[in-house]
């Protein structure tokens, strides 16, 4: 798995060699695929590894896009997945929740990539990352990191016997979580035990919403409605900065 | 391996690697709009692994936490969006290292390498327009705009 981790240092942030960064990915998920135990039924173990290929590969391909509008679309392929995956896993709300809500998101993302973005991806900001082979390191250390964990806790489980851990019957999962009218009963536990953390977040939301409109309100009400073209010298940086040769990024072909 | 624990195994290990991968994105994209992206998804690769808990014991606590989860990430999305409009009316772009002066002030400045066009991309164009009406009679000195846009 570790080693996996060294193979996907490749293809973030350079333009050279990204096809060979995205052959690695892809050997490495098949390899990290084929260490996950099979699910009981191969219907269920189908339908899992479409989805999870799916998620993990728009995952990948939203943050490794240079079009800030490709990512935009990349990632609402990962929301989908996302939500068949909770559909597998029968939380049928939830799926739908995350469709509904942020649907709404990606829209509004993406007119913000419309307005906002160099279309064509060519500034410099969106072809050179940060630190991209120390980001990788770090984020595949992680993945690392939990699925041996993971994988670790989950082999010794047979041998710490059935007694400790309970797994759930599939009658018992059938009035649970599993059952027929679930958005009933998952309704009377959002409204019975969290009804005090649902009225927070409902004025947490407010609070937000407020927040927003405040922070561009006071913006406009500084700056006017003027608006800073990219070549116009900043005025207020420290000495030190101006010292140095402009750190600014340079889109290639400034607008007009 | 019981079905169930394979199923847990599974679903945390996808939680895990969108985790990672939105970790990635975070910390190596400079584009202020592909960072938002890129915390959503570690959001939710986190609620995909709560809801296979959910799922494993039982219980809808881990459903309930995903709700709230994306109760928050609604309120993250307006706040931050709001302050990249603010951000990029101050500098025209969404590039993060324009904001580098915020850094500590014992870290050196990041630089931007030179680059250039690479291969296979073409150069930006713009659309060719007809003329129209007469040209207007300037000292060339004078031109600051270009003559052809």
């Amino acid at each position: 798995m570790a080693a996996l981790g060294m193979w996907l240092l490749l293809p973030r942030g350079g333009a050279r060699g990204r096809s060979v960064g995205a052959v690695l990915a892809v050997m490495a998920l098949g390899l990290g695929a084929s260490r996950m135990p099979r699910l009981g039924d191969w219907v269920g173990q189908s339908v899992f590894s479409i989805l999870a290929v799916v998620t993990v590969i728009a995952a990948a391909a939203t943050v490794s896009f240079r079009k800030p509008v490709y990512c935009a679309i990349w990632f609402g392929l990962t929301l989908l997945g996302v939500a068949g995956l909770f559909l597998l896993i029968g939380a049928q709300f939830l799926a739908v929740a995350t469709i509904v809500v942020y649907a709404g998101a990606i829209l509004v993302t993406f007119l913000f990539v419309l307005m906002l973005a160099n279309q064509e991806g060519n500034t410099i900001y969106d072809r050179v990352s940060w630190e991209a082979i120390l980001s990788a390191a770090a984020g595949m250390v992680i993945v690392g990191v939990l699925s041996l964990t993971i994988g670790s806790v989950f082999s010794t489980l047979p041998a710490m016997d059935a007694r400790q851990i309970s797994v759930s019957s599939p009658e018992q999962l059938a009035q649970g979580v599993l059952s027929p009218n679930h958005v009933a009963s998952f309704g009377m536990e959002l409204f019975g035990r969290h009804l005090i953390a649902i009225e927070v977040a409902g004025v947490l939301l407010l609070a937000a919403l407020v927040g927003a409109a405040a922070i561009v309100a006071h913006n406009q009400r500084v700056q006017g409605l003027g608006f800073r073209i990219q070549d116009s010298s900043p005025t207020s940086l420290p000495k030190s900065e101006s010292q140095t040769p402009n750190p600014k990024s340079q889109v290639l072909n400034p607008e007009p | 391996m019981p079905a169930e624990i394979a199923l847990l195994n599974n679903y945390l290990i996808v939680g895990a690697v969108l985790f990672g991968i939105g970790l990635i994105g975070f910390l190596s994209r400079r584009n202020m709009i592909v960072m938002f992206l890129a915390a959503e998804m570690m959001l939710q690769g986190v609620s995909l692994s709560l809801v296979a808990w959910s799922r494993f014991h039982n219980d809808f606590g881990g459903q309930m936490l995903v709700i709230f989860i994306i109760a928050i990430a609604a309120c993250e999305a307006a706040v931050v969006l709001a302050l990249v409009i603010t951000l990029f009316q101050r500098r025209g772009q969404l590039d993060v290292a324009d904001w580098q002066t915020l850094r500590e002030s014992d870290q050196p400045p990041f630089q931007d390498k030179p680059l250039s066009q690479t291969p296979g991309e073409q150069p930006e164009s713009w659309p060719r327009l007809t003329p129209a009406g007469i040209a207007p009679d300037v000292p060339p000195e004078k031109i600051d705009y270009r003559p052809k846009v």
